[in-house]
């Protein structure tokens, strides 16, 4: 049988099953029967990316499955067998969504089925810093559960997000190895089908930061195919399913590496064979020019963006420093070149193996960083960066910053070797290798003594803190000579540009003003350029010739004006990636902000995956933007339309986030006491009428304000 | 996809039309003209029924004479007449590889001639088994050429260079008698088969005739082609640009044309002298541009990136463009007519060749000794000519395509590993290629190749095969006039991969190439041989296996037929949209089409019909997928 045959006979076996099973599905439901995918504003997403139409209950379905027929063309020609790719994944997407119905969650722990609009736009920053450097596809069982575990642990090691399919997950689980997002490995399901919920992944990227239009089913492929760094791993043995399903991969641009000999062919970069599996990886990344960042760091566990969002349990715990019970910080003071002995370290106190076993402890690490280029403004931004390498070491939990860390050191890290020095050893590799624009020489103290903890938290620590942060109060949208522009996020949108000011940082939240400076410092010709603000037209709109004209010449003509403070007039784009998006609430002439965590209703009569669908791709939608959670208490937030005063709803763990903040904000500008006690949550309304009473009983100051429409 | 667009042949048509009205205004001639003046054709010359080649005739043969004076009968006639059209072809582009090796055995570290790419050149020798440790570079290059030039009249032996093909297809050769001996000897043999009272039997004539065509693409051309590369270079992917836009009205314009390097290297790198740029500032010119016509100018286009003004057909409009300063020419395909043409402009017409001499130009004899002090003469001269520009005469088509050419067989290699998986694949194969071909993502490989034919609208049935071919997933290599016409249309552009089906689409962007590629002059077409040979040895597959065949659309030279031999003889299926004078004996038309598949596994196809002559090809690719289960 010829590779396309294999497809296309796959396909038509997927096919048949699908047809049966939704008239299966009408006869037990009716054609009424709503069928959709929970928390995602695109149901159901695949289909929607390539053909354009929603479905929304079995009867439409069935009308789908007619449409998904019309791509089953049998030409001996790689697009018959490319559509016929697709027609299967779209009969997997229906298959999968079957089990949905009257159930929103029938996959059980450790499998996660559908994945939520959320979980993508969280994917965004990673992706496209290269701190996700890829996405590993791995279907079937492997040869072993070893290989299996072996295989998995290795994307994992170099940030990999890595999604199972199949009899992998249970080898896995047998193998005991720890699973779940936070750890970047995703157990789908184990049936084949549930393989489109990373399909439906790439496909939402496409539409959310990529700004596809659902339909376009040529961009739709030319965009992943450029743009998602995605590659599929099937063991041995291929079916003729799971080669159609392959077809739909590589037909999306992602790669297939297989140890399957019997009956296949080999396709460069597109379907490789590799007998050992212990190659996977190597020829994986390889074929989807996939390359890792590499830190390689001497110290005796692993280091790895995987493990970012690992937790240690108590019990799991062989020591922790905790900040709010000990005199606890982390600091990075800028010397002079002379005063400063590369990589020399310093321990003040005992070490890990002197503390008594679950114990809470104190830590301070001053990092000392001297260079040509190096400007005490950077400090903050390369300690911010802490959390993340401390982080990243296997076995290692950080929390918090400043004086407030929290850390937790297991006991299997500390078992393998794990001491203060490797702790130093990991700030001073990653300072080094990120920031060595401009720091030249850098030396780590690391302290555990207690006394010598409180002195320097108090002496050296705070005030440092304190210095900063009234550098950053003076740092204002006026007071600074020159914007930046960040287009980091163009890889995954390509005609998006953010405009970062002090007052007004990134929308995803991760690049703040001194961030973009210091990006721009360490590139010049990087992602981050000086935007200067000397040509105003209009202040309180946040209006410059300048920014109009750099924002058109970074998103290549797509833009052409963009103020800085409105979100009615030019607001600002957004790539998909935010933390927040906020919508005007028409009948309280304020705005209602959401966040990704929250996937509860709004007063909007949308949910965020619904608002954010709205906007994202680099689009403007007067009424609708995306922002960081820090911008909600910043003076410039929608200045030109009031300011803060126009927020009249948040979910409540946002609003408890940003409580002191803004209600420092709203006294500053209009002399208003705890602002967010009249501000709505989902503990009171999530209805427009429930949520105007409370307002109006409150003396809310938006119902005031002139109508923004 | 940006803005990228093909140009139409309509388009084309529409710029010589407008370049017509100038020639009109001058009171020149033009190819166009004149074929109305020969229509209709001979009859008897167009069946292959006229036979001259003794003073008892002319005979023709016709229903009441079937027999000539000398009782030869159609068969034998047209059988001759075409074993002598071959020996045509074969001589010259043999006698071209044997210029370029006159060329190499002159070469020196102080000279005007290098050797460019010494890795090749050292390879070559090993090849021949000769020693090179040790050895100075140029005391190799000398004895190489001696021993290639040597190929022309040894008296034993067969060709070096056909230890190069497939096993398989060296025992076909050699079974069926046409392993090429000596080169001189395959021709001098032919005319001795075509004298009067010699060989009229058509499957002798058609044999010799196959052994001719050998003796040149595994001869002549092989060596014209593989030394070429040690002298200016190997060449690799390079962008340049076609279609007379490439002239520039604002600077002095010389236009190479014919087919030997030799000459066209030294013009180029006198033309980008400093003292020369200075020179044609100096006369109101804003520099030089040199663009070519031709063969010529593929094998400048391949090396240098120089860009190619037009092909066969496109000769006389370089001239009516009236900003033509020269168009100097070496050998082959030349029209006499741009003599008078260039009276009636400033342009000089600058022959250079003993080979290649024409009334009504200015013969500046070229040879190795002299070569740079002509070539400096012939820049100089152009540049004296922009003063007698006539602007009121100067009309430039702006019609100009992005081309990226330059695909060697070394250079596809190279191209192939870029696609390769270091974890499992090895480098320096062409196994890349024959997984997309087996796999089905390519369905198989046309070589497109041949001249402008009046007789077929010019460039018309190149553009369009090309463009269903590539629809259909079928990768196009292509060379001399050819490759012109699909660089002239923009399909070298690597934009065009969004006219291909998604198998070919998806190869362009993997591995960054055109969806044609071009393998360069009618020379290299010897190339292809090399690239089919390593194809086969690749996949353990034998040549006429592959689902590759070979297209002269619009071929008109003796060189065409010499070469559709020698690719046949290869073992791949060559498809003809022109007869070659052929049609008067059905004998010959037999052992073209079939009877020569019993020998080497392939034959001839000649459609005059161009969309069926496409489909035909891609039935016959389809054929051989199914033959071996792909």
């Amino acid at each position: 049988m010829t590779l396309f045959d294999r497809v296309f006979s796959g396909n038509d076996a997927v096919y048949g099953l699908t047809e049966t099973a939704i008239d299966n599905a009408i006869a037990q439901y009716g054609a009424d029967q709503a069928v959709a995918f929970p928390h995602t504003a695109y149901s159901l997403p695949c289909y929607y990316a390539v053909t354009g139409t929603k479905v929304s209950n079995l009867g439409e379905l069935k009308e789908a499955l007619g449409v998904v027929k019309t791509l089953m063309t049998r030409e001996k020609r790689l697009n018959d067998a490319f559509m016929s790719g697709v027609a299967t994944a779209l009969c997997a997407e229906f298959i999968e969504v079957l089990k949905y119905i009257n159930n929103e969650a029938p996959y059980e722990e450790p499998c996660s089925g559908h994945l939520m609009d959320a979980t993508i736009r969280e994917l965004g920053v990673p992706l496209v810093t290269g701190d996700i450097p890829g996405v590993a596809v791995v279907l079937g069982s492997a040869p072993t559960k070893e290989e299996a575990v072996e295989l998995v642990k290795s994307y994992q090691a170099q940030g990999i997000l890595v999604t199972l399919v199949g009899g992998v997950i249970d080898q896995c689980l047998e193998a005991g190895l720890n699973m779940g997002a936070a750890v970047r490995i995703i157990p789908l399901g184990r049936d084949v089908t549930s393989v489109i919920h990373v399909v439906s992944v790439a496909l939402r990227a496409a539409l959310i930061f990529g700004n596809i239009t659902p339909g376009d089913a040529g961009n739709l492929m030319k965009y992943t195919f450029e743009r998602v760094p995605a590659f599929v791993n099937a063991f041995a043995p291929l079916d003729d399913v799971i080669v159609a399903c392959g077809a739909g991969a590589i037909a999306l641009g992602f790669p297939v590496v297989t140890n399957e000999t019997e009956n296949i062919f080999r396709v460069p970069k597109s379907l490789i064979v590799q007998e050992d599996v212990s190659k996977f990886n190597a020829t994986s990344l390889e074929a989807r020019d996939i390359k890792i960042k590499i830190t390689k760091i001497d110290i005796p566990v692993s280091f790895a963006s995987a493990f970012e969002g690992e937790i240690i349990r108590k019990g799991d715990m062989q020591v922790e420093f905790d900040g709010s019970r000990k005199d606890c910080f982390e600091l990075v003071c800028t010397k002079e070149l002379t005063e400063v002995e590369d990589h020399k370290f310093t321990l003040i106190g005992p070490d890990f193996d002197e503390m008594e076993v679950g114990s809470k402890q104190q830590i301070a690490y001053i990092v000392d960083v001297a260079g040509k280029s190096m400007q005490s403004d950077f400090e903050p931004v390369f300690e911010r960066k802490f959390h993340s390498y401390v982080n990243c070491i296997e076995g290692v939990m950080h929390t918090g910053q400043r004086d407030m860390i929290r850390i937790r050191v297991s006991k299997n890290t500390y078992e393998a070797g794990f001491r203060a020095k490797d702790l130093a050893e990991v700030l001073y590799a990653n300072i080094k290798n990120e920031f060595d624009a401009v720091v030249d020489k850098c030396a780590v103290t690391i302290v555990t003594d207690a006394d010598e903890c409180t002195k320097l938290r108090h002496e050296l620590a705070v005030p440092a803190y304190d210095r900063r942060d009234e550098r950053l109060t003076s740092l204002t949208d006026e007071s600074v000579p020159v914007y930046y522009s960040c287009i980091m996020c163009q890889a995954f949108s390509p005609s998006h540009v953010c405009v970062v000011t002090p007052e007004r940082l990134g929308l995803c939240g991760a690049v703040s003003w001194l961030d973009a400076k210091a990006t721009n410092e360490l590139d010049p010709q990087g992602p981050c350029q000086v935007i200067t603000k000397e040509r105003v037209i209009d202040e309180n709109l946040g209006r410059y010739e300048d920014v109009d004209e750099a924002v058109a010449k970074f998103s290549r003509g797509a833009l052409e004006h963009v103020t800085l403070y409105s979100i009615m007039e030019d607001p600002m784009t957004s790539c998909g990636c935010f933390e927040c998006i906020c919508g005007i609430e028409p009948f309280s002439n304020g705005v209602a902000i959401t966040n990704r965590e929250y996937t509860g209703m709004t007063p909007l009569g949308m949910t965020f995956g619904e608002l954010a669908s709205m906007t994202g791709g680099g689009v403007q939608t007067p009424g609708f933007m995306g922002h960081g959670k820090h911008f909600i208490a910043s003076k410039k937030f929608m200045k030109a339309e009031g300011g803060v005063e126009r927020i009249v709803w948040m979910p409540k763990d946002l609003k408890d986030q940003v409580a002191e903040r803004l209600n420092k904000t709203a006294k500053e500008l209009y002399d208003i006491d705890n602002f967010t006690d009249m501000i709505g949550d989902e503990t009171i309304a999530t209805d427009p009428e429930t949520l105007l009473e409370f307002l109006t009983e409150k003396g809310h100051p938006a119902l005031g304000l002139e109508p923004m429409m | 996809m940006g803005d990228f667009k093909l140009t139409t042949v309509e388009e084309f048509e529409a710029a010589t039309n407008r370049l017509l009205e100038t020639g009109a205004k001058v009171g020149a001639d033009a190819w166009q003209i004149r074929v109305k003046n020969q229509t209709p054709h001979c009859k008897f010359g167009e069946q292959g029924i006229c036979c001259r080649i003794c003073s008892m005739g002319p005979c023709r043969i016709t229903p009441k004479a079937p027999r000539g004076i000398c009782g030869c009968d159609a068969h034998g006639i047209v059988g001759r007449n075409y074993l002598k059209f071959t020996a045509g072809g074969a001589a010259t582009h043999s006698d071209h590889g044997r210029e370029i090796c006159h060329t190499l055995y002159h070469a020196a570290a102080d000279g005007a001639y290098k050797v460019k790419d010494p890795d090749k050149l050292i390879r070559i020798a090993k090849e021949w088994g000769v020693e090179t440790e040790g050895k100075d570079i140029y005391d190799l290059a000398h004895e190489i050429a001696e021993m290639a030039l040597l190929e022309y009249g040894k008296p034993f032996g067969y060709q070096r260079w056909l230890k190069r093909a497939p096993q398989h297809t060296q025992d076909l050769w050699e079974k069926a008698e046409i392993a090429p001996r000596a080169i001189d000897r395959e021709v001098a043999c032919s005319l001795h088969m075509t004298h009067m009272g010699c060989s009229s039997k058509p499957e002798a004539l058609v044999r010799q005739s196959l052994r001719a065509g050998l003796c040149d693409g595994w001869g002549g051309s092989m060596c014209g082609t593989e030394f070429s590369d040690v002298l200016f270079g190997t060449p690799k992917p390079i962008d340049t640009e076609a279609n007379l836009g490439v002239m520039n009205a604002e600077n002095v314009n010389i236009v190479v044309h014919g087919h030997d390097p030799s000459l066209s290297e030294m013009v180029c790198e006198y033309a980008d002298d400093p003292e020369m740029i200075a020179y044609a500032k100096s006369v109101g010119a804003k520099g030089i541009t040199v663009s070519g016509v031709c063969c010529t100018s593929n094998e400048v286009a391949m090396r240098r990136g120089i860009p190619m003004a037009g092909n066969f057909l496109q000769q006389e409009n370089v001239v009516l463009t009236g900003a033509c300063e020269a168009i100097v020419v070496d050998v082959q395909c030349i029209f006499p007519a741009l003599g008078p043409l260039s009276k009636c402009f400033h342009t000089k017409f600058i022959t250079t060749s003993p080979v290649a001499q024409m009334p009504d130009s200015d013969y500046i004899r070229f040879d190795v000794g002299t070569a740079a002090e002509k070539a400096k003469q012939i820049v100089k001269m152009a540049i004296d000519n922009f003063q007698n520009r006539k602007p009121e005469l100067v009309y430039i088509p702006d019609m100009k395509q992005k081309a990226t050419v330059g695909y060697s067989v070394e250079a596809i290699v190279k191209t192939l590993d870029g696609v390769t998986n270091s974890q499992v694949d090895e480098l320096g194969t062409t196994k890349p290629l024959i997984e997309c071909i087996t796999s089905g993502v390519i369905r198989g490989a046309v070589a497109m190749v041949g001249c402008n034919n009046p007789k077929i609208r010019p460039d018309y049935a190149h553009i369009e095969l090309m463009k269903k071919l590539l629809a259909n997933d079928i990768i196009v290599v292509a060379s001399g006039c050819s490759a012109q016409a699909a660089a002239k249309a923009g399909l070298m552009d690597k934009s065009a991969k969004d006219l291909c089906g998604a198998g070919l689409k998806r190869v362009c962007e993997l591995a960054d190439i055109p969806p044609v590629l071009h393998m360069g002059s009618c020379v290299d077409i010897s190339r292809m041989m090399i690239l089919v040979s390593e194809l086969a040895k690749d996949s353990g597959l034998n040549i006429s296996q592959l689902p590759v065949v070979g297209c002269a659309p619009e071929w008109m030279s003796e060189k065409a037929v010499s070469i559709g031999n020698y690719v046949v003889s290869t073992g791949i299926d060559t498809f003809l949209g022109v007869d070659p004078y052929v049609s008067g004996s059905d004998q010959m038309g037999y052992w073209l089409t079939e009877g020569v598949r019993d020998w080497v596994e392939a034959a001839y196809t000649v459609e005059t019909d161009i969309e069926k002559l496409v489909d035909k090809m891609i039935d016959r690719i389809e054929e051989k997928r199914a033959a071996i289960g792909i």
